[in-house]
């Protein structure tokens, strides 16, 4: 009998979801569907106001509503030990303290024996405010003479980097933070190219929109804070809650079911401690969910302008890239630090420089927090510097396939001096691409296009790290402890497999344990897709653990090397005998039974040698194509056939790679097409669940097309990768080169929207009869 | 306090008498007292889908349909549709087999649209389903894995004769 390790062949399988009969038989349960005796509902009084004073807050008559068991304000969680939190910078109060930084920003809470009279209670707090000028964009910010949104330094430190990194907290009025990123003579290179070329591009601002709302249940027994949380970071949360009360974090104990819908919307602190205090001050039971409508005011993805300065040899060979990308932070800090530090070092994208100089800040505004969301900085480098790499293509007459393959990193070649090599092939993907699309031989013009865009980032996390139990019981079944939680993605079944094909039993055998902050091995949370590369190896070592004390045991008990023996299926192997684990356990251990516990561990080594302070885990990387039309009259765009692609390393959960991959993709297909929160004046205009449009079904390109490619270069057990961020990352710049390839029009903005491109169409028609030297962008064909 | 009023209706294949307050909403009433916690609430507005029932085969928000509008109807949650014997209806079969779902909130909706779907078109085509789905938000699949469930499950729920 063959051992099974990892970096073997997996067996063939049909692999479904585990946690797949529970959702479509709707038995799943999620926080959502929590519900404890005398459990009382919460309630938020939110800001009217973009920017405001708080002079006073009245909750007497609010207090005095039958039903009404407690109203908390910003006086209350002024008192907590540490009331604010957020990713590395701490600037967000459990509620508004004096000032509130948005319109949505939350005041005051209710706890009362039902919503209805927690609402009725909102109505009857009195708030006089002074109202403060708002911060409405960067620009606002920025200006000479603009308030300040804090007027005191928050608690915190700036992110740290490494080689040829700097960053820095609170470098000026209203910037929350910056990074930049310097390698090589940026402007000896510009000067020595042939071609120069500046562009700026404008990202727009969305929200997860998750089905799930927002909702936590709190409640606090014998002294010990119990939360059942929709969070994907179960120990962050544990840790932040214990930080801010004052606890030890054996005091607190986080609970996470099935979330519904994630996207890095439900990752880091967010009202968990408002939950917290209220169950507290209750005495109670505490469910705190949010409508759609305020997880429309909770967070969002980061508007972002993003100028790109390119040099390029006369050959075509891409030289230095000089970037200037300004963020709009909103509010408050949440994740908004790391995407600083994310989206400048990404900027340069799939390619090879000599020399880089990448510059990113974060802008504090009057609007709701940005933070993570599915790539954070990823997007929004990927969208512009992939769109500006095919602007280049065209000025310079070559084709835009061309000159990406000319430049594109090679598989093993580093990304940066000191960072890790590429372990996918970039080329061989975008190859995928241009033959499911037809992209070669194609005709283009008269509002017909085609485009292509690779997206890249690193991913995995920075100096990661992560734990897991795996446990065999007699009976042969497993049970897999991780803190990875299953927001949809299948990495719940995919580390199920990890330990089936580890220990040797069929995937049916196995199951993913509850996850409980107490019992569970920690990890750092559900995002940066590393799911399957850093807890799954850690399965992948508890599970390799968990065999080895099996048949440690069964040697014994069987009086031979235990090298002599093989694990398979519920039974241990000598020879030609089969001996079930129940016998070999009974027999020593009696009727009660035994459970084989592995453990397993991972850790990413911290290297200041690198850029972000840790050699990359792993690149993930995306491939997008667009076949579009646009209508010339309407400046509407209709994508025919639309194809996205990522490299699993190894497939471990088939259906879920796909699943990933085109969900990705379609959203970031609403993105570039239609789906924006937008600001009228001081108010989020739609941000409720009627007037915020999401791709549905009827929006769908006539083909959607994915591809999911094992490039078999991944860190993680079996060679996998995570891959779940990427299929966001390329399809905007696909599409908007498609516009291009089409109609010679360049929309610099998303979304693409009919108005911006009749705008482009008309800019381009009058650069056609007076064409500016050296750069008229136009629909090229191949020299 | 709302006026009670009486009715009675088909609630997954059983009668229910009762008397309700005017303004209960047949979603909390699905969830709170009859304990059907698979209609789901998203965005408690009749924009999501979430919590999609059938009221007499019609794919309905339960969010923001009173319980008395159900008077003298049949109402099928997605607990109404699941075999007794624990096994799966046709149409979550294919939505297993096809992944045709990810966090699962949007499942239970997903899966009774697709039934009242079928029930009518028993072999749509891929324009119909888009046409029905767009009633149901799904914000993790990006949809094509969910419209390959339903044609897979066309091919294996009976006919509606055999129904």
């Amino acid at each position: 009998m063959m051992d099974r390790h990892v970096g073997e062949a997996l067996r063939s399988e049909t692999v479904l979801a585990l946690d797949g009969p529970a959702k479509v038989t709707g038995t799943a349960r999620y926080t959502f569907d929590l519900a404890f005796p005398g459990m009382l509902h919460a309630k938020i009084l939110r800001s009217p106001h973009a920017h405001a004073r708080i002079r006073r807050i009245d909750t007497a008559r609010a207090e005095a509503l039958p039903g009404v068991v407690c109203v908390v304000t910003g006086a209350d969680a002024a008192r907590l030990p540490d009331p604010t939190y957020g990713v590395f910078i701490r600037d967000q109060p459990v509620l508004a303290i004096d000032k509130v930084r948005h319109v949505g920003d939350s005041v005051a809470a209710v706890a009362a024996i039902d919503e209805a009279t927690a609402f009725r209670a909102l109505a009857l707090i009195e708030v006089e405010y002074e109202v403060l000028p708002a911060l409405m964009d960067p620009e606002d910010a920025l200006a000479v003479g603009a308030p300040l949104l804090f007027e005191t330094p928050s608690p915190g430190i700036a992110v740290p980097v490494g080689a040829g990194s700097t960053s820095a907290k609170e470098p000026r009025p209203n910037v929350l933070c910056e990074y930049r990123y310097r390698r090589g003579d940026v402007d000896a290179a510009l000067a020595a190219a042939a071609h120069v070329f500046t562009d700026t591009f404008r990202f727009s601002r969305i929200n997860h929109f998750l089905l799930e709302p927002y909702v936590n249940v709190a409640r606090i027994e014998g002294g010990k804070v119990e939360l059942w949380s929709c969070n994907q970071d179960p120990f962050i949360v544990r840790n932040d809650i214990a930080r801010i009360f004052g606890l030890a974090p054996h005091r607190v104990r986080v609970h996470t079911t099935f979330v519904g819908g994630g996207f890095g919307g439900k990752s880091y602190c967010k009202m968990e401690p408002l939950a917290v205090l209220l169950a507290m001050r209750a005495r109670a039971p505490v469910r705190l969910c949010l409508s759609m409508d305020e997880g429309l005011l909770t967070l969002t993805k980061h508007a972002a302008v993003l100028r790109l300065t390119t040099g390029v040899a006369a050959d075509g060979t891409l030289l230095a890239r000089r970037s200037a990308i300004r963020l709009d932070g909103g509010a408050y800090a949440d994740a908004s630090t790391v995407t600083a530090v994310k989206v400048a070092y990404r900027i340069s994208g799939a390619y090879r420089w000599q020399a880089l100089d990448s510059h990113a800040e974060v802008v504090r505004t009057t609007t709701v927090p940005a933070g993570s969301f599915r790539g954070f900085g990823g997007t929004q480098a990927s969208y512009a510097s992939e769109s500006q790499i095919d602007m280049i293509a065209r000025r310079l007459g070559i084709d835009p396939y061309d000159f990406r393959k000319r430049n594109l990193l090679a598989l093993g070649e580093a990304y940066a001096p000191g960072d890790s090599a590429m372990d996918s092939d970039l080329a061989a993907g975008l190859d995928e691409v241009a033959t499911r699309l037809g992209y070669r031989g194609r005709r283009s013009g008269q509002g017909r296009g085609m485009g292509m865009a690779i997206g890249l980032k690193d991913a995995g996390g920075t100096g990661n790290h992560g734990q897991a139990l795996v446990k065999i019981i007699d009976s042969g079944d497993v049970i897999v402890c991780a803190g990875t939680v299953e927001i949809g993605q299948g990495t719940t079944t995919a580390l199920c497999r990890v330990a089936a094909e580890t220990i040797g039993v069929p995937l049916a055998r196995v199951a993913y344990a509850a996850i409980d902050t107490d019992a569970t091995p920690l990890n750092n949370g559900t995002h940066v897709s590393d799911g399957i590369a850093v807890t799954g190896l850690a399965v992948a070592r508890a599970a390799a653990d968990a065999r080895a004390q099996v048949l440690a045991f069964a040697a014994e008990q069987l009086g031979c090397p235990a090298g002599e023996l093989a694990f398979d299926d519920g039974a241990v192997l000598q020879g030609n005998y089969r001996h079930p684990l129940r016998a070999l356990v009974a027999r020593h251990y009696g009727n009660a039974g035994f459970e084989f516990i592995g453990k397993g561990a991972v850790k990413v080594a911290f290297d200041k040698e690198a850029p972000l302070n840790s050699r990359n885990f792993f690149w993930l990387p995306s491939w997008a194509g667009a076949e579009v039309e646009v209508d010339l009259e309407t400046g509407r765009i209709h994508v025919h056939r639309l194809v996205v692609g990522g490299d699993a390393g190894r497939v471990i959960n088939p259906l879920a790679c796909r699943g990933q991959v085109e969900g990705g993709g379609v959203q970031a297909y609403g993105q570039a097409l239609f789906e924006e929160l937008r600001y009228a004046g001081e108010d989020p205009e739609n941000a409720a669940p009627l007037a915020y449009r999401v791709p549905l079904a009827t929006d769908l390109p006539d083909v959607l097309d994915s591809f999911v490619a094992e490039h078999a270069a991944g860190p993680g057990p079996f060679k996998a990768k995570g891959l779940g961020e990427g299929g966001m990352l390329a399809v905007a710049a696909a599409i908007a080169n498609a516009v291009e390839d089409a109609t010679g029009a360049r929309v610099a903005q998303i979304p693409l929207t009919p108005e911006r491109v009749l705008e482009a169409l008309a800019r381009a028609a009058d650069e056609r009869t007076s064409p500016s030297l050296g750069c008229a962008p136009g629909p090229q064909s191949p020299p | 306090m709302s006026k009670n009023v009486a009715l009675a209706f088909m609630l997954n294949g059983r009668r229910r008498d009762l008397e309700t307050p005017a303004n209960r909403i047949l979603a909390d009433f699905l969830r709170e007292e009859a304990g059907l916690l698979g209609c789901k609430i998203g965005c408690d507005q009749a924009a999501c889908g979430a919590c999609t029932v059938l009221i007499d085969g019609v794919p309905s928000a339960a969010c923001t349909t009173f319980l008395f509008e159900v008077d003298e109807t049949e109402v099928t949650t997605i607990e109404g549709l699941t075999p007794a014997d624990g096994s799966l209806h046709p149409i979550q079969q294919a939505f297993l087999v096809a992944g045709g779902f990810q966090c699962g909130f949007c499942t239970p909706g997903m899966v009774l649209s697709a039934k009242a779907l079928l029930d009518r078109v028993p072999t749509p085509d891929e324009a119909t389903i888009r046409d029905w789905l767009a009633s149901n938000i799904c914000r993790c699949t990006g949809y094509a894995m969910i419209i390959d469930a339903i044609k897979l499950a066309a091919h294996t729920y009976p006919t509606r004769g055999a129904r």
